[in-house]
């Protein structure tokens, strides 16, 4: 099935796809190929049209799905995703695989079952500082009563309201005192309640950790595994590349880099282009041996 | 001193930017955990990365540990003595077996 694209009802389809005329954005066509990508993994129908719409433009994509790797490669430009990320994700294009797919899988499940509830403390520390707070006012105000009814004694004034005032207070302050025992118990308990989450979310940071050293190790078996396939690449793509004796020490032209990944990899939806390297978008695609949108 | 421990990748990456990008409030950086001085600046990077990574971010305070305060006797001298022990591949529940010294379940139940 040849790719095809349709903008505002007009139809373009072939290997090489020119857009420039129609002035879309490069995001408007990434996201109607990623729209096609997510329709295949949801009932499995990759013909249907995927169309995305931004800025009163509406971009459809009908043609071969996204397959692996596309995310990586859909869009080549000369900062991220690294070389090595790219190179492995040709090669993942391809069908290859790396020895550690299997345990990234187990990990990934592992990850997936894992469940880290919350574990916040804020209204119960919130909860002991106002209870404390309570206390210390109330203890003040306490002080300062018995020192006014202490001052009227000496002069012999009338004490029964301050009197009065100062048993109100002092009921008041035993009140708050209760409240912040309950307080501080309860931040207590909910401090120990939260240790095992705590402990799950630890888990969870050394699976995390692990999977990411595995899939680096996946990267550079890939990467290295299409590296020779790549130098070939290198010296069909416009750009001076060096692709050294393995994939850490590739130097040169960084998008050139990419455009050999591509060379390299094997995708049947196309990938879009912005920059100004070929003279159009078909020779482009028969260079990149991939099928291209030029926007 | 404030003691944050943070418990994902994203917290521990704006951990080690934040202690390096104000070394002033940084007492010590270990892996994902730091102490921060006991100052506003401390508070402040402890509440920012709370505020940002939510429960993956624990903040604890801490003060020094003063022994001859803190911790019984009993406890000081079972550590001096472990240490002195003739053999070095003596577990030290094995060491304290039909000692005085303290068995380690009944020190992981009590209490400072």
């Amino acid at each position: 099935m040849t790719p095809a694209v349709v903008v505002d009802g007009r139809r373009y389809s072939g290997q090489g796809i020119d857009l420039r005329d129609e002035e879309v954005a490069p995001e408007t066509v990434v996201a109607a190929l990623d729209r096609a990508g997510n329709a295949e993994a949801l009932d499995g129908e990759p013909d249907d049209a995927a169309t995305a719409a931004s800025a009163d433009r509406t971009v459809a994509y009908h043609g071969p799905s996204p397959g692996v790797g596309h995310g990586i490669l859909r869009e080549p430009a000369d900062g991220r995703p690294t070389l090595r990320a790219t190179l492995a994700a040709a090669a993942r294009s391809r069908g290859l695989t790396a020895s550690v797919d299997d345990d990234i899988e187990g990990i990934r499940a592992q990850l997936a079952s894992l469940s880290v509830g919350s574990a916040s403390t804020a209204a119960q520390r919130r909860r002991e500082s106002a209870a404390g707070a309570d206390v210390a006012e109330l203890r003040e105000r306490v002080a300062a009563l018995r020192g006014q009814l202490e001052a009227r004694r000496e002069v012999g004034a009338p004490t029964e309201a301050v009197a009065e005032k100062i048993a109100a207070a002092a009921a008041e302050l035993s009140e708050a005192e209760t409240e912040r025992v309950a307080a501080e118990q309860a931040l207590a308990d909910a401090e120990r309640r939260s240790r095992p989450n705590r402990a799950a979310r630890r888990r969870r940071l050394r699976l995390q950790d692990r999977l990411a050293n595995l899939e680096r190790d996946a990267r550079a078996e890939l990467a290295a595994a299409v590296h020779d396939d790549f130098a070939a690449a290198a010296e069909a793509v416009p750009g001076a590349v060096d692709a050294g004796d393995d994939p850490g020490s590739i130097s040169g032209d960084r998008l050139a880099a990419r455009y050999a990944a591509l060379r390299v990899a094997d995708l049947d939806a196309p990938v879009v282009l912005t920059g100004g390297r070929f003279p159009d978008a078909d020779a482009a695609a028969a260079t990149l041996s991939t099928p291209v949108v030029r926007v | 001193m404030l003691v944050v421990v943070t418990y994902s990748r994203e917290a521990r990456t704006t951990l080690r930017n934040a202690c390096r990008n104000n070394e002033a409030a940084v007492v010590e950086r270990v892996g994902r955990a730091a102490l921060l001085a006991a100052t506003e600046l401390g508070a402040f990077l402890a509440l920012r990365l709370r505020a940002k990574h939510g429960a993956d971010v624990w903040v604890g305070r801490t003060e020094p540990f003063n022994e001859f305060a803190d911790a019984p006797e009993a406890v000081r001298t079972a550590a001096t003595a472990y240490e002195d022990r003739e053999s070095p591949y003596t577990p030290y529940a094995k060491f304290a077996a039909g000692t005085d010294h303290p068995a380690p379940e009944r020190m992981a139940d009590r209490e400072l």
